[in-house]
């Protein structure tokens, strides 16, 4: 087939698209979505007791707010990712939250070995956490995959590791609000995990399901 | 450098438009591109022809994505962004094929020795491979999107149709008819021919 008849067809009987908002309108909307989801259960189960007192720890406070940072700068990320003209460097913007948020764990751990001797790093089971985190994260993170279907034709993966980046960190924020996991060593291991966790499903499922919505309008 | 930044300024005007239905605007948006996406295309692909295939391929996802560009920014960056992830893609799924397949040159002698035997054989498949390549480009235009993104291409249906712009089940369908049609067409010519 020739290009221009190609170009012929593609015109013929044009109809009207509406046109996608701005990409930070769009991720503050999704946010306000996720601050509802993560939200609810927060709401349901009441803030842990001991949270005020967990926040003069500076490891704490840090680890909360970087997970927060986290979350909300990957998903501005991804909405501007799945655009075909934004530079890929917005994949950046959530990495230094991110380090910031696993050191500030690595450090909770060296202070709870210094604290309470090496029996501070023994780890127990948390299934809860996990159960958690992927209960509503890959939900959550479906929903921003409808939202970004877009991205298929043009940047699926890193436009889907972000959405499982900030589905994950915002739950597991939501989770260290009203869920009383005080090792460091135990949150590092079970919040971290699933996020891995998450990162992995989306890497799995995300592209093909990605590429599938787009396919659906 | 006035007539070039008038230029791109029409064509944001043009692609606002075809955002609208203006199917006139649309057209010569693309028809003005076409050396910009070509240029794109041909930097990352050194075969013609594929390079030109990776081409339409951007131009189904430019109409598909349309809905996407904001008129606020220049559109050239958006198209050549497309047109390059197209070439990637394309090149991409080039070295996953040629991975499974061995150069048909490799075997040139062993095709070559039944050729000077039976001089007829090798003819025909000659025959055939035109005769096809005439049939295919005879197929509606729907039927040979559907044949090449779905058959050639070898692509899962849900991948063609986010490309192509047509449903999965639209594509069953053109696919299916494209291959009837083709078999019905050389099913002919080889009795006509041999």
């Amino acid at each position: 087939m020739r290009t221009e008849d190609l170009i012929a067809e593609l015109t013929d009987g044009l109809r009207p698209v509406r046109r996608l908002a701005p990409p930070g309108r769009r991720a503050a909307l999704w946010l306000c979505f996720a601050a509802l989801a993560v939200g609810s259960p927060v709401a349901l189960f009441g803030l842990r007791p001991d949270l005020a007192s967990r926040l003069a720890l500076p490891h704490e406070a840090m680890q909360l707010a970087a997970s927060l940072a986290t979350g909300v700068l990957a998903a501005v990320a991804a909405f501007h990712l799945a655009l075909p003209d934004r530079s890929p460097r917005w994949a950046l913007l959530p990495l230094p939250t991110l380090a910031l948020w696993l050191g500030s764990l690595g450090w909770g751990c060296m202070a709870d070995a210094a604290r309470l001797g090496p029996g501070a790093l023994v780890l127990g089971t948390s299934w809860g956490c996990l159960r958690f985190i992927l209960g509503l994260g890959v939900p959550l993170m479906a929903t921003m995959l409808w939202a970004l279907r877009h991205a298929g034709p043009v940047r699926p993966v890193p436009v889907v590791l972000l959405g499982a980046l900030a589905a994950a960190s915002l739950c597991s924020f939501g989770l260290s609000l009203f869920h009383r996991l005080d090792a460091a060593a135990m949150v590092l291991a079970w919040h971290g995990g699933a996020t891995a966790l998450m990162l992995l499903i989306g890497w799995a499922f995300g592209r093909p399901a990605l590429i599938a919505a787009s396919a659906v309008r | 450098m006035a007539t070039e930044a008038e230029a791109e300024g029409v064509w944001e005007a043009w692609m606002a438009a075809a955002q609208a239905g203006d199917a006139r605007a649309y057209d010569a948006l693309l028809r003005a591109a076409l050396p910009l996406l070509r240029a794109v295309a041909r930097r990352r692909i050194h075969d013609e022809h594929e390079a030109e295939d990776a081409v339409q391929d951007a131009l189904l996802t430019i109409h598909r994505l349309r809905h996407t560009y904001d008129p606020s920014r220049p559109v050239r960056p958006w198209l050549a962004a497309i047109c390059e992830r197209r070439c990637i893609d394309r090149l991409r799924r080039r070295g996953r094929h040629q991975g499974r397949e061995t150069p048909i040159d490799a075997f040139g002698e062993t095709l070559a020795a039944p050729a000077k035997a039976g001089g007829h054989e090798a003819s025909e498949a000659r025959l055939t491979a035109a005769e096809l390549r005439a049939a295919i480009a005879e197929l509606p235009e729907s039927q040979r999107t559907a044949l090449y993104l779905a058959k050639l291409e070898d692509l899962p249906l849900a991948e063609a149709s986010a490309r192509s712009g047509l449903s999965v089940g639209a594509l069953k369908v053109a696919t299916h008819r494209a291959v009837r049609a083709l078999r019905r067409r050389l099913g002919g010519v080889t009795e006509d021919g041999g």
